[in-house]
C-alpha cells in the first residue's frame, strides 16, 4: 500500500503501479491512448502528462517540477504528490487533442467507432471545437490487413496498442509501423496478414475507429446496443464477455476484464462463434410424438407430461434403466434442477455427462509460451461447463455412467427411457450414438438443432442458446462464474432455466441466483461465485 | 582568440594519415598504452578532472556519464555515436576519414575506462566511404593487437564492430541509436532507465560521440591540466568547428572555444570572410536545431555557455551555417521545417504532428500564400511542442521548436512584410482549393 497526494487529496493506492492507473482507479478522467494495463508502456501519446513535486536540484526543496511527466510511466511511490488539475496539464491536453485531429478525416457519421470513440470523448472534454490547420490534410490509405479486420489508417492516433498486442500477447507480430513522422502508418507485414487466433482484440483496444471488425462493420450504431455480462461458451477457459445486442439480435461479443480468467482478452473463435444463435434451422417448437408424426405440445403441459412419463417408466419397467444425459453446455442451475426432478420420479436414474467436444491441444499465447509466461489459453475442451456438470453429477451420486458406457448399454437395449440434453452449437450426434439411442423406447431430446436424435424422439424440447439463458458455469480452472441473459429466446422457445424450474415444481419465475443459493446450501463449491471487478470508469 | 596548436586534426593532410603506421609514428596509441597501465578508475578520474564535455551536442561531461554505470555490472557495452546527422555538421566525418586510428584509440581508452567488452561504432547509412575506411582501420588495429583478447598483455579484452544505420536523424539520439543497433525501429526510449543502467540488449551501456572519444588519447597523454588550459572555464579543450554557407573557406577547423561567431566567419584561420562581397544575414551556429542568430548577434562566443544568452538551445555541434543577404528567410524557414518534419520519428504526438503542420504552413508561406495567423501559429506551435523542458520522449522536438521559433521571432518583421504584400485573393483561393 502507498499513500499519494493526487489533486490535493490523499489517495490510497498500490506501490509501483503507474500513477495513471492509480488516478483512473481514483475515478479521475485522465485522457490516455497508448497506455493499456495489459501491454508494455511506451509513453508516446503524451496525453496523460501530469505535474509532479520533485526536490529542487540545487536547494533540495520540494516543488512542482517544471517538466510535465508521463503518468503512465511514473510508478507510484509512497508520499509522492502529483496533480492533473493544473492549467499546465490542461493546456497540454488541449494541445495534444488539436494535434491528434489535424489530419483526422472527421468522418464520424460513417465511422463504426462513433459513440464509443475516445477521439470524440476526449475532444469534447479536453479539446477545442475547431482545427486551426487550413492546409490540406495528409491522407493515409484504408487497408485490408486481414481476413476479419480493416485498418483505416487516416483515423489512427499512432498509439501502437495493436502493434504491441500482436507482439506481446498474441506473440505473432503481424503488425508494424511503416514510414516516419506524420506519414507513419500501421501495416501488416507483406504476405503475413493479421490472422492470429486472437486478432479481434486489436479492434477492442484501438481507442479510435482505425481498426474495424469486418463482421460488425456498418451493422449497428453503437448507441443502439444494449449489453449483458456473459461468459463465452467457446471453450472451457470461460472468458468474461459482454454481449452487445439490439432488438434481440446479437451484433457482437466483447471481452470483459477478468483478472482470474482472461485479463482483457478473448479469442476469435469465441468472439465470432455466436452466429448459430440466429440460425434459421434452430428448433423452436415443443412437440410430442403421436405415432409417426409430431404434434405441438403446450409449454404448460410439459412438466406434467415429463414427470408422468418418467414415473410411469420407472414403475412399469423397473428391470430397465433410465438415463439423464447432461450437456456440458448446460448451466449448473439447469442441470441441478433437471437431475433433481428426474431423481424425484425415478430415483435410480443414471446420470451421464454428454460428449465433451475436444480438439487435440490447448493453444497458448503468446505463441510458444510455456506455463510461466502464458497470457492467454484457448482450451482444447470446446464447451463451457464440463467441470460444473461433473460437480452436479458427483453431488447427486448414485448411478452414474460415462457417455461411452451409456452408448454401449443403450445399444444393448438396457435403457427404457432417457432425457438427452444437447445444446451444442455444431453437429454432435454420432452415428453410433444415434443407432444406440434408437434402442431407447422413450426419449426426451432437448436440443438447439434437429438431428437423427430429434427425428426419433418422443418429446422434442427446443433449447436456448447461451445469450438467451442465465446461470453459472464452472471453468477449466474451477472458477464459478455467473452469466446473464442478453436477448429473448426465439418465438416458440422457453428459457431453459424457466421450464426446468417448472419441471422441478417450483413456484414463480426462474432466477438463477435463487437456484444458485439452493445449490450452495448443498454443494460447497457453489458457495463462492466469482464476479470480476469493474474496470475504473475512465479506463479503456 | 588565442594561439592554437592543432591536436585533433594534426594528422589531417599528412600522407597516408589513415594508416596505422603513420598514426603510431606520430605517437599514436601511446595514450591507450598509458591508460592500460593504470586502473580504469584512474582513467575515469582524469577525464572527469579534465571536464571533457560531450561533443555530440548536449555537452554532458563524459567522465560523469561513465560513473553512472552500476558498480556490480557484468557486461558493459560502448556505443560510439557516428550517426552525425545534424545539418551542417561534418566534423566526425573528417575525424573518421582522415585519422581513423585516433578514434579507435579513443574507443579503446573509453572501453577500458568503462570496462566494456564490446564497442559498437554506429555509423549513419550515408557514411559509405567512411565505413570502408573505418573497417580497414579496425582490421589493422586488430592485427596490431589493439582490439581483441588481452590487449597489449593488459588482460583487458575489447571487440569492436561497426553497425551501419539505415538513415535516420533520430538514431543520433542515444536511445534511438541503441534501438536501431538492436535491429528495431529507431524510436528513442523512455527514460528512466538510462542507458548506463539498461542500454543495448538490456545491459549497461555508454554512448559517446566520435569527437568526444577522439579527445581521450590526448587527455590521457597530456593530462587534465593541459586540457583545462585550453579555452575558457567550463568550455575547455580542443574543439572542432564546421562552417559552411557563403564564406570563402567553408570547412572543418580546430580551435579553443574562445572566439565569437564573427571571428569564425571572418578569421583567416576559419571561414576567411564572406565570399563575393555578400553580407551576413543570419547564422545558425550550432547546427540547425540550436536556433538562429541575426547579423547583429555575431558576438556570441562559440562556447558552452554563451549561446543561451542569445536565445539558443546550446552550442550543439558547433557547426555554423552562414546565410547571406540574398537569401529569402521564408526559404530558410521552410527548409528547416521540412527537415524536422521528415526526421521526426513519429512516436510522440506533439513532435509528429507539430513538425508536419509547421512544414505545411512554411511551405505555403514560402509560396507567397501566407497569412498573419500563420506567423502567429509558427510562433505558438513550437511552444506547444514543448521547449526546454520538452514534452516528448527525446530532444528532437525541442530542437525543431528552437530552430523554428528563433527564426520566426528574430525575423518576424521580414516575414510579416512578405505576408502584407501578398495578393489576398490568391491566398483565399489557395486555401479553398486545399479544403
Amino acid at each position: 500500500m502507498a499513500k499519494i497526494i493526487l489533486n490535493n487529496q490523499e489517495v490510497e493506492t498500490r506501490e509501483g503501479i503507474p500513477v495513471l492507473q492509480a488516478a483512473l482507479e481514483a475515478g479521475l478522467n485522465v485522457p490516455h491512448y497508448c497506455y493499456h494495463p495489459g501491454l508494455s508502456v511506451v509513453a508516446s501519446c503524451r496525453l496523460c502528462l501530469m505535474e509532479m513535486k520533485m526536490p529542487h536540484p540545487k536547494t533540495g526543496e520540494l516543488g512542482w517540477a517544471p517538466k510535465l511527466m508521463p503518468s503512465c510511466q511514473t510508478p507510484v511511490r509512497d508520499g509522492m504528490e502529483v496533480r492533473f488539475d493544473s492549467d499546465k496539464v490542461h493546456e497540454n491536453q488541449e494541445r495534444c487533442m488539436e494535434f491528434f485531429l489535424l489530419n483526422h478525416p472527421l468522418d464520424c457519421p460513417v465511422c463504426d467507432q462513433a459513440g464509443e470513440c475516445h477521439l470524440q470523448d476526449y475532444s469534447y472534454h479536453f479539446g477545442k471545437s475547431e482545427s486551426r490547420m487550413v492546409d490540406q490534410k495528409h491522407v493515409t490509405p484504408k487497408k485490408d490487413v486481414g481476413p476479419r479486420t480493416l485498418l483505416y489508417s487516416d483515423r489512427c492516433v499512432m498509439c501502437s496498442r495493436c502493434v504491441r498486442f500482436c507482439d506481446e500477447v498474441a506473440g505473432t507480430g503481424e503488425l508494424c509501423i511503416t514510414n516516419r513522422g506524420s506519414k507513419a502508418e500501421i501495416d501488416a507485414f507483406p504476405g503475413k496478414p493479421l490472422a492470429n487466433p486472437m486478432q479481434g482484440n486489436v479492434v477492442d483496444i484501438c481507442p479510435v475507429g482505425c481498426l474495424l471488425d469486418k463482421d460488425f462493420l456498418f451493422q449497428q450504431r453503437v448507441w443502439f446496443l444494449k449489453s449483458a455480462d456473459s461468459i463465452c461458451t467457446g471453450c472451457s477457459t470461460g472468458c468474461s464477455i459482454r454481449i452487445d445486442q439490439n432488438e434481440d439480435h446479437v451484433h457482437r461479443l466483447k471481452p470483459r476484464f477478468n483478472p482470474r480468467v482472461n485479463q482483457w482478452w478473448m479469442c476469435d473463435e469465441g468472439r465470432f462463434g455466436f452466429k448459430y444463435i440466429h440460425d434459421k434451422n434452430r428448433l423452436t417448437r415443443l412437440k410430442l410424438r403421436r405415432g409417426e408424426s409430431f404434434e405441438s405440445l403446450r409449454w404448460e403441459s410439459l412438466a406434467e407430461t415429463v414427470r408422468y412419463r418418467f414415473e410411469d417408466v420407472a414403475k412399469k419397467q423397473s428391470d430397465k434403466k433410465i438415463a439423464v444425459v447432461l450437456s456440458p453446455f448446460m448451466a449448473c442451475e439447469e442441470a441441478w434442477l433437471l437431475v433433481k426432478t428426474i431423481r424425484e420420479v425415478a430415483p435410480e436414474a443414471t446420470l451421464v455427462l454428454g460428449p465433451v467436444p475436444t480438439v487435440e491441444q490447448d493453444e497458448r499465447f503468446p505463441v510458444g509460451a510455456t506455463n510461466g509466461d502464458t497470457k492467454f489459453i484457448i482450451r482444447k475442451e470446446k464447451c463451457p461447463n464440463r467441470n460444473g456438470i461433473e460437480l452436479i453429477i458427483k453431488h447427486f451420486g448414485g448411478n452414474t455412467e460415462t457417455f461411452d458406457a451409456f452408448v454401449e448399454q443403450a445399444g444393448a437395449g438396457e435403457f427404457a427411457a432417457a432425457w438427452i440434453s444437447g445444446g451444442y452449437p455444431t453437429e454432435w450426434v454420432s452415428k453410433d450414438f444415434a443407432k444406440a439411442a434408437g434402442k431407447i423406447p422413450f426419449k426426451v431430446v432437448h436440443d438447439l438443432f434437429g438431428s437423427a436424435l430429434t427425428d426419433e424422439a418422443t418429446l422434442v424440447i427446443p433449447a436456448c442458446s447461451f445469450a438467451e439463458r442465465d446461470g453459472t458455469f464452472v471453468n477449466a480452472t474451477g472458477v464459478v462464474q455467473p452469466f446473464a441473459r442478453a436477448i429473448k429466446p426465439p418465438q416458440g422457445c422457453k428459457r431453459d432455466g424457466q421450464f426446468f424450474y417448472e419441471l422441478a415444481e417450483l413456484e414463480g419465475l426462474y432466477q438463477s441466483p435463487t437456484v444458485l443459493g439452493m445449490m450452495a446450501a448443498e454443494i460447497d463449491e457453489f458457495k463462492e461465485v466469482y464476479v470480476p471487478p469493474q474496470l475504473p470508469e475512465h479506463q479503456h | 582568440m588565442s594561439e592554437y596548436e592543432k591536436v585533433l586534426l594534426k594528422n589531417v593532410g599528412k600522407p597516408n594519415s589513415r594508416q596505422l603506421a603513420t598514426y603510431v609514428e606520430g605517437g599514436g596509441y601511446s595514450g591507450a598504452k598509458r591508460a592500460l597501465e593504470h586502473t580504469p578508475d584512474d582513467v575515469i578520474d582524469v577525464v572527469k578532472r579534465a571536464n571533457l564535455r560531450g561533443r555530440g551536442g548536449a555537452g554532458f561531461p563524459a567522465g560523469v556519464k561513465w560513473t553512472f554505470l552500476p558498480k556490480d555490472r557484468e557486461v558493459t557495452y560502448l556505443c560510439v555515436n557516428a550517426d552525425e546527422s545534424e545539418p551542417p555538421t561534418f566534423s566526425n566525418r573528417v575525424l573518421m576519414e582522415e585519422d581513423p586510428h585516433q578514434l579507435l584509440e579513443g574507443i579503446l581508452i573509453a572501453g577500458y575506462a568503462t570496462q566494456a567488452t564490446v564497442a559498437y561504432l554506429y555509423m549513419r547509412a550515408e557514411f559509405t566511404e567512411q565505413y570502408h575506411i573505418m573497417q580497414k582501420a579496425i582490421d589493422e588495429a586488430y592485427e596490431a593487437g589493439y582490439f581483441g583478447k588481452n590487449i597489449l598483455n593488459s588482460g583487458y579484452s575489447l571487440e569492436c564492430y561497426i553497425h551501419r544505420g539505415a538513415g535516420a536523424y533520430v538514431c543520433g539520439e542515444e536511445t534511438g541509436l541503441i534501438e536501431s543497433l538492436e535491429g528495431k525501429r529507431g524510436w528513442p526510449r523512455i527514460k528512466p532507465p538510462f542507458p548506463a543502467i539498461q542500454g543495448a540488449f538490456g545491459k549497461p551501456t555508454v554512448v559517446n560521440n566520435v569527437e568526444t572519444l577522439a579527445n581521450l588519447p590526448h587527455i590521457v597523454n597530456r593530462g587534465a591540466d593541459w586540457f583545462l588550459g585550453i579555452g575558457p572555464e567550463g568550455s575547455s579543450g580542443p574543439k572542432l568547428f564546421c562552417i559552411s554557407g557563403a564564406v570563402k573557406k567553408p570547412g572543418c577547423y580546430e580551435g579553443a572555444m574562445d572566439f565569437s561567431v564573427r571571428e569564425l566567419i571572418e578569421s583567416d584561420r576559419f571561414g576567411g570572410g564572406m565570399r563575393d562581397g555578400l553580407k551576413v544575414k543570419a547564422v545558425m551556429p550550432g547546427g540547425i536545431s540550436m536556433g538562429i542568430l541575426t547579423a547583429d548577434e555575431l558576438d556570441m562566443k562559440m562556447d558552452f555557455s554563451d549561446p543561451a544568452k542569445y536565445g539558443l538551445l546550446g552550442l550543439g555541434t558547433a557547426s555554423a551555417i552562414v546565410i547571406d543577404d540574398r537569401t529569402d528567410i521564408r526559404q530558410v524557414l521552410r527548409n528547416v521545417a521540412r527537415f524536422f518534419a521528415h526526421e521526426s520519428c513519429g512516436q510522440c504526438t506533439q513532435c509528429r504532428e507539430g513538425t508536419s503542420w509547421m512544414y505545411k504552413m512554411t511551405n505555403r508561406v514560402e509560396r507567397g500564400l501566407g497569412r498573419m495567423q500563420d506567423i502567429e501559429l509558427l510562433g505558438e506551435i513550437p511552444a506547444k511542442m514543448g521547449m526546454m523542458p520538452g514534452l516528448s520522449i527525446c530532444g528532437l522536438s525541442d530542437g525543431a521548436a528552437f530552430a523554428i521559433s528563433t527564426i520566426v521571432e528574430k525575423f518576424r518583421s521580414e516575414l510579416e512584410d512578405y505576408v502584407r504584400n501578398e495578393n489576398d485573393d490568391a491566398v483565399r483561393i489557395a486555401l479553398e482549393i486545399a479544403n
